[in-house]
């Protein structure tokens, strides 16, 4: 877009009347100011972002920051078209699977010569990989999301199955046995009255590819190129298999529940339809809200096989514009609101997981209560999601493999035809990605 | 009857009703005058009675999602997570509202969606009627390229142009402006307008005009005393779609729109969703509500001026 | 292009301009006389920068290989695009989804519209608050008109599912209708949406043009005791009929580019069953990048759109001029 974007502008004859528009970033007396765009969503992280900003402005006269509030749902759309306008912020809230086209695009700056050392070693490799390409660092993965079981404890107690913890998870094979346990025609009329889980499956993709680690599957693979492939063997397959298996044959979860989103099994899982739920770590923050007065509810691990409890996360990041003229500034400040003790104020505030090892320690995240705790305990079997990194993945996702595993699950397609759809079709997508 | 009517010549069913002609029509009426007067009392209440029932009809299809949607906003977290949802809250409470009010900055982009919309539909209409007028009395290869303009702006898909259109106000430094956004919004209303205002610019019979134009009346004055009397229910529908369309509008809202002190009320809106289709129902609902309602009263004000009987009237007069 | 509002207009034209005869008239015909420009320019300056300029640019990307990236230059590809295009299977099937979207939507707040019309304009106790109560979806933002209609759908604790139960079309335990979400419901339930949504504002249309039709017409009428049907084929519809065409006509276009409404509701799934060609373009143009692409297809969707109204309308003045 480079040639043609302000080639616009002539076409346009509008060249008289332009001017430099963009407001300024450097007041005359020389004080810096950042815009930062936060996609802080419940209210106490608002806050707390709000709060953080109001401190390093009085602490930072010479840097000032404001605060603008973004959302999740549009945030992709906002951010492309003032890229594209060379009007974004200087500091932007984002998450890892949003960064891979923006780094390509050549819209974000590499973090590397800006990052100080003490917040480089603080936050785990493994973490740092979600948003590293090129050799090069886009952004600071700072809030992540595993996905955890939320379950009926009542339910559960009754059926007299053994909690699974992150030390002895559940197996697969574990899970698909508690879960026909679980499943009652409590008033003999034939028909299911609780089924053990609700797969919310309207968005199907990213859960399929990171649930593929537990069973050290991948999904995106490199060739001897360098070049991104996809692979759907056992390892990847033996999941989703499942899933299909207990919408379709097992009966141990509701074929309606493939449509929801996680929200939606909600209202099923209080009113005891569901006895488990797998959702992401946040979703606590609505069942808390939401449950019914006594529901007694736990946060379980996912099950995992032989490779231990790893699953792919895609965490949220903070990334600098490229086009920012502070960019260490911009750092200085990621790196504050980065802080163990900010970064625990920041993860609380929207029920996440901090990326940050000192971070993870903090009694805050610690307790039992809410299930805090499982996500600690499971923290260290995050991994990146494979889907990071792969340009077209977008587009993969929602041509090919969104409705190919939708109908997979409905049981309108077989393990066969998923692998050539998802493989031969999605190779061809990748590869236009990659000439 | 004062307007002659040419104007419907081209449809030739319509000649036969106009004049009260012996012929069918007459002698069916003359049948319906034979019958006994209950029984054609009892048919017309019946008839209204059918016509009550079908209005309600309508008005519960069209109005029980703006029901639902107050119950839902005066309805605790807890109750919105229920598997047996009721029409009515069973612990009715303002939480919602507050907590909405707490969230957003709600009063201010309130203002400024009402600021943006009435600017917005008023501009247009006021930029759209003379315009109108030419068009319609003039043809001309101006009237033709804005015909297909007209076509090709509502057909375009509107991504497209949003990032051309962030340029070229960039270069007008109207990003992040209220007047900015006003400015598109009457543009990209104009066609519409335009569309409507023409018909019923054509439908004032120029023999009016040609009337005052003998009596010395100037061209503008023409316009202001003559025409813009007789187009007042397209005008009113004009301004109704215009406001509703700024009220409403978000993707341009979004992209242009900046500052938290400037954002308008859809934009707003939308901050109560998360990922995934997450959704802060209760506080949304109560957000929702009260976007809802200006619009309603403008309804309300403007929609005695769709009544009829203008035409008549301004013919008289 | 037929679609011009002279023909169309909102309402009943039929006058129309005499045919250019002198020397005068003719070179008025070509230009505009003074005062018309005059009255023409307030309107042709914004439009000319804000409106046609972008749209201009946005068709010549349509020949480009633009891209939301910014390491790579933009190159003039000639029809590449539109040549891609023809094999783009998805494509076709979003247009296909779109026809039977716009057809269905079009007619059903056709049809409903106008019933409602005919009711707001007769005489009624309380007229003013049925016709505030009916133009209560048109006051709602798309995105709350979507996530209301989501809770309805919802298929554990939605109201639709719950009424059919109480009727007992539907077993209370047994596996609940996913509007939404099924394959074979979700499109028949976003028409439902975009009629619901769609149908005041061509109502409010459809009044006007009914209030605009001489009264003295309809007294007449009434007093010579016609029958209901009678007088709404022999008076009312002859006069709402061009309002008629013109609305459904640009009905048509707006339900085919719709897009705010779906994405709320179901962001064109399951499976790309609601995927409308709107959301396709900017699914292409703002999540994959591929501008140039994208914009190959509005202009396809333009092309489209302009034969099928120019055959719509034109059978529609057939049919009135015979």
């Amino acid at each position: 877009m480079r040639t043609l974007l302000p080639g616009a502008a002539t076409t346009l004859a509008l060249s008289l009347l332009a001017g430099c528009g963009a407001a300024p970033d450097t007041t005359a007396d020389g004080e810096i100011r950042l815009e930062f765009l936060s996609l802080a969503w419940q209210k106490e992280s608002v806050e707390a972002n709000k709060r953080l900003v109001r401190q390093w402005n009085e602490d930072h006269p010479g840097v000032q920051v404001r605060y603008v509030q973004g959302s999740w749902d549009s945030v992709h759309d906002q951010l492309l078209t003032s890229f594209l306008g060379g009007e974004a912020p200087d500091i932007i809230h984002d998450d890892a699977s949003d960064l891979t086209d923006f780094a390509h695009g050549g819209y974000l700056a590499d973090l590397t010569p800006y990052l100080p050392k003490r917040l480089r070693d603080d936050i785990p490799q493994e973490s740092w990989e979600t948003t590293s390409y090129d050799e090069g660092v886009y952004g600071v993965p700072f809030l992540q999301e595993p996905r955890v079981l939320i379950a009926n404890t009542k339910l559960l107690k009754g059926s007299g199955v053994r909690l699974p913890t992150a030390q002895r998870p559940w197996t697969w094979q574990d899970f698909e046995d508690i879960s026909k346990k679980l499943t009652r025609d409590v008033d003999g009329d034939g028909r299911t009255d609780t089924y053990g889980v609700a797969w919310a499956m309207k968005e199907p993709v990213a859960q399929s590819v990171n649930l593929a680690l537990s069973t050290g599957g991948k999904v995106f693979t490199k060739d001897g190129d360098g070049k991104n492939r996809i692979r759907y063997d056992t390892a990847e397959s033996s999941v989703p298999e499942l899933v299909r298996r207990q919408v379709n044959e097992d009966r141990t979860a509701p074929r309606n529940g493939l449509g929801m989103s996680g929200s939606d099994t909600l209202p099923g899982f209080f009113g005891g339809r569901y006895a488990m739920l797998p959702l992401n770590f946040s979703y606590r923050q609505q069942v808390r809200q939401q449950a019914p007065e006594g529901f007694g509810w736990t946060v379980l691990p996912m099950p995992g096989d032989s490779t231990g409890l790893t699953q792919g996360v895609a965490p949220q990041t903070l990334s600098v514009s490229r086009d920012s003229a502070h960019k260490k500034a911009a750092v200085d400040f990621i790196a504050y609101l980065n802080q163990a003790d900010h970064q625990v104020e920041l993860a609380t505030g929207d029920w996440l997981l901090p990326t940050s090892r000192e971070a993870l320690k903090d009694p805050a995240v610690n307790t039992r209560r809410y299930g805090w705790r499982t996500g600690v305990d499971i923290a260290a079997g995050l991994r990146p999601s494979p889907v990071l990194g792969v340009l077209g993945f977008a587009e993969w996702k929602d041509k090919i493999a969104t409705p190919a595993y939708q109908e997979y699950y409905n049981g309108a397609l077989g393990t066969d035809e998923l692998r050539t759809r998802l493989v031969a079709d999605g190779n061809r997508i990748l590869d236009r990605y990659q000439r | 009857m004062s307007v002659p009517s040419p104007s419907r010549s081209r449809s030739p069913s319509l000649s036969a009703p106009t004049p009260p002609a012996p012929g069918a029509p007459g002698m069916k009426g003359a049948r319906a005058m034979k019958r006994t007067p209950a029984k054609v009392r009892a048919l017309r209440l019946a008839g209204g009675a059918g016509q009550y029932l079908a209005l309600a009809c309508y008005l519960i299809f069209l109005g029980f999602p703006l029901l639902w949607l107050l119950s839902t906003s005066f309805k605790t977290a807890r109750e919105l997570g229920s598997l047996d949802p009721a029409w009515l809250p069973r612990h009715p409470g303002l939480d919602n509202y507050r907590a909405a009010f707490d969230a957003q900055p709600l009063l201010r982009s309130a203002l400024n969606s009402l600021v943006v919309a009435c600017a917005a539909s008023l501009i247009s209409v006021t930029v759209a009627v003379p315009a109108a007028y030419a068009l319609a009395r003039h043809r001309s290869l101006v009237g033709r390229a804005s015909s297909v303009w007209i076509l090709v702006s509502q057909t375009f898909p509107f991504v497209l142009v949003i990032i051309p259109l962030f340029l070229v106000l960039k270069n007008l430094r109207l990003i992040d402006s209220i007047a900015g956004l006003i400015a598109v919004y009457v543009v990209w209303n104009l066609p519409f307008s335009l569309w409507m205002l023409q018909g019923y610019v054509k439908a004032v019979p120029p023999s009016l005009e040609e009337a005052a134009a003998i009596d010395g009346a100037g061209r503008v004055r023409t316009l202001v005393s003559v025409v813009l009397p007789l187009l007042a229910p397209g005008l009113v529908a004009t301004l109704m779609f215009s406001f509703v369309t700024a009220w409403n509008e978000f993707f341009f809202a979004l992209v242009l729109l900046k500052s938290p002190e400037n954002q308008t009320m859809s934009v707003i809106l939308t901050r109560f969703l998360g990922a995934e289709g997450v959704a802060d129902l209760g506080p949304l609902a109560a957000a929702s509500v009260l976007a809802t309602i200006p619009g309603l009263v403008f309804f309300a004000l403007l929609q005695r001026r769709l009544v009829g009987g203008m035409l008549a009237g301004a013919v008289k007069a | 292009m037929s679609v011009t509002p002279s023909r169309a207009g909102a309402v009943p034209d039929s006058r129309g301009t005499p045919p250019p005869r002198t020397p005068a008239q003719r070179r008025r015909a070509l230009g505009l006389d003074r005062s018309a420009w005059f009255l023409l320019l307030p309107a042709l300056i914004p439009v000319l920068v804000l409106s046609v300029g972008p749209l201009l640019y946005g068709a010549a990307l349509a020949f480009t290989d633009a891209q939301a990236v910014r390491t790579s230059d933009t190159r003039f590809i000639g029809l590449t695009n539109f040549l891609d295009l023809r094999f783009d299977s998805l494509f076709w099937d979003s247009f296909g989804i779109g026809l039977t979207w716009s057809v269905c939507v079009t007619a059903g707040q056709f049809a409903l519209a106008l019933g409602l019309a005919l009711l707001l304009d007769q005489n009624l106790r309380l007229r003013w608050l049925a016709r505030t109560l009916a133009l209560v979806p048109w006051a709602m933002p798309e995105v709350v008109v979507g996530v209301m209609w989501r809770l309805v759908y919802h298929s554990d604790a939605g109201v639709l599912n719950k009424t059919l139960t109480q009727l007992g079309l539907l077993h209370e335990n047994h596996e609940k209708i996913d509007w939404l979400a099924g394959l074979s419901y979700a499109l028949p339930a976003a028409i439902v949406v975009g009629v619901w949504a769609g149908m005041p504002q061509t109502t409010v249309v459809l009044l006007a043009g009914l209030q605009s039709a001489p009264p003295e017409l309809r007294e007449a009428a009434q007093l010579d005791g016609a029958g209901v049907w009678r007088r709404f084929t022999a008076v009312t519809w002859p006069a709402l009929k061009p309002v008629a065409v013109a609305i459904t006509a640009l009905n048509f276009i707006w339900n085919f580019n719709s897009f705010g409404l779906v994405y709320v509701l179901t962001r064109g799934g399951p499976g790309g069953q609601t995927r409308l060609p709107m959301l396709f373009a900017y699914e292409e143009a703002f999540k994959y990048g591929q501008f140039g692409y994208a914009a190959a297809m509005g202009l396809v969707m333009v092309a489209v759109i302009a034969v099928l109204l120019t055959l719509f309308l034109r059978a529609k003045l057939k049919e009135e001029a015979a």
